[in-house]
């Protein structure tokens, strides 16, 4: 079973600056200490940034990234339709 | 005398119950009545201070064992919504039948009859516990109509500010149709974050500010994610590295309130000597390599007379005495190896060929 974990970016300014979030909600996938990357289809693969549409979609994830994770893999291919992924503007540092 | 099972020392006893009166039932007793002791004070202190919350599956299921009665109790009250902490174990330590146990079970395991009060509510604190629950219930219920009078008021402030934005972005767009820049507009359906007023600024909803025009609204993408967007702030990572350079997790860093320096290099395997001391231990395994009868080569032909380097069975000497009894006893006159001294024969100096 998943365990969510609401985490308010301002008290964690140590995971804040490595997981590079300028965008909340962001949402990290992690399997047995392990984090996760998953292609979304945007540029960031280390990270859900945005909403999710639906709640299937959200299960159908994480399904995926535990199907992966129990065969071995650190990445793997988002099933959600891109078109219900959030979209973004990543800049670094505004550039 | 038949079987009887003291369930204070978890034992079945054949000779009767005189065990009871020995050191060991009472120190078991002892250590019982003092676990449960400490379960009973947190109930007196509940007793002066109810304290009432909102009922949690995974927290208030508890059932406490008395040890009087030799059955589980309830610790706490519910009605589903609410729970009274310690309430069920209170009740249950002032009923008469908790009374009449807790009576049998001292007589029964002679136990300190000094601390049998310690374990009995009376009927009068009950009552004024239960009227402190009642204060407490309603203080309870008080605050809980304020919070969610807060949160309504807080959830239409945010519609509230949500329809003006709405209608100040319909407004410029159907006016003007060149690009400006995203500030201007404003995000549209932006949410706050709560308490992080310093750091958002207006530039999120994934940057689809309204000069993109009328397709805003046509595109069948997912919008609503970047309509919930909030912008933190770029993170400053040239200190230590993300996720992206490939830095080491957080999780996995050295915790720097962990050990003493001395720690700090935990060596793995043994040290030098342990090494050393290892490889003399290996080596007296084996046989010794200057042991008698190391060398010996077996695939060579001995004759008759050979006889072991060491002496034979029941000799305690060297060699040469073995050797010489065992020619003794085989009778052997002569051997051309050694001259033997036959006094009987006479010295001569030229021995017959044949002797």
């Amino acid at each position: 079973m998943a365990g969510i974990y609401l985490v308010d970016v301002n008290k964690v300014p140590v995971y804040t600056q490595y997981f590079d979030i300028s965008y909340i909600p962001s949402t990290v996938f992690f399997f047995n200490g392990q984090h996760m990357k998953v292609d979304y289809g945007s540029p960031d693969h280390t990270k859900f940034v945005g909403s999710f549409k639906t709640k299937q979609d959200f299960i159908d994830l994480i399904e995926v990234i535990y199907r992966g994770a129990m065969r071995g893999k650190m990445i793997v291919r988002s099933p959600i339709d891109p078109r219900n992924v959030p979209k973004y503007d990543l800049l670094y540092q505004g550039i | 005398m038949g079987a009887f099972y003291c369930s204070v020392c978890k034992q079945t006893f054949f000779a009767g119950k005189s065990h009871i009166f020995g050191k060991k039932h009472q120190d078991k007793l002892k250590i019982v009545l003092t676990k449960f002791l400490d379960k009973v004070k947190e109930a007196r202190r509940m007793l002066k201070a109810p304290a009432v919350e909102k009922y949690d599956v995974t927290e208030h299921e508890l059932n406490l064992w008395c040890y009087c009665c030799g059955a589980e109790v309830q610790k706490h009250i519910t009605n589903g919504n609410l729970t009274v902490l310690c309430g069920g174990l209170l009740e249950h330590m002032a009923s008469p039948e908790h009374r009449k146990q807790t009576d049998r079970f001292w007589w029964e395991n002679k136990a300190d009859s000094k601390l049998k009060e310690k374990f009995l509510f009376s009927e009068e604190e009950m009552d004024r516990f239960k009227t402190e629950v009642a204060k407490a219930l309603e203080s309870y219920e008080e605050k809980e109509d304020e919070f969610i009078k807060q949160q309504a008021s807080y959830i239409r402030e945010v519609e509230q500010r949500r329809q003006e934005v709405m209608q100040s972005t319909l407004e410029p767009e159907s006016e003007s149709e060149s690009p400006q820049g995203p500030p201007q507009c404003g995000p549209p359906g932006h949410i706050e974050s709560s308490g992080n007023r310093d750091n958002y600024r207006r530039g999120g909803a994934g940057k689809r500010a309204g000069p993109s025009g009328a397709d805003e609204f046509e595109d069948s993408d997912w919008a609503g994610g970047g309509l919930d967007l909030t912008f933190i702030g770029y993170q400053d990572s040239s200190s230590g590295g993300n996720v992206h350079t490939g830095a080491t997790p957080p999780w996995l860093k050295q915790d720097p309130e962990e050990g003493g320096s001395g720690t700090q290099e935990p060596q793995a395997g043994p040290s030098h000597e342990e090494f050393l001391k290892h490889k003399e231990q290996e080596k007296l395994r084996k046989l010794p390599a200057s042991r008698v009868g190391a060398n010996f080569d077996h695939a060579s032909q001995t004759d008759a007379g050979w006889l072991p380097s060491f002496g034979r069975v029941w000799n305690s000497g060297r060699r040469w005495q073995s050797r010489h009894q065992f020619r003794a006893e085989e009778g052997q006159g002569t051997n051309h190896k050694r001259k033997k001294h036959e006094p009987w024969k006479g010295s001569k100096k030229h021995k017959p060929a044949d002797s």
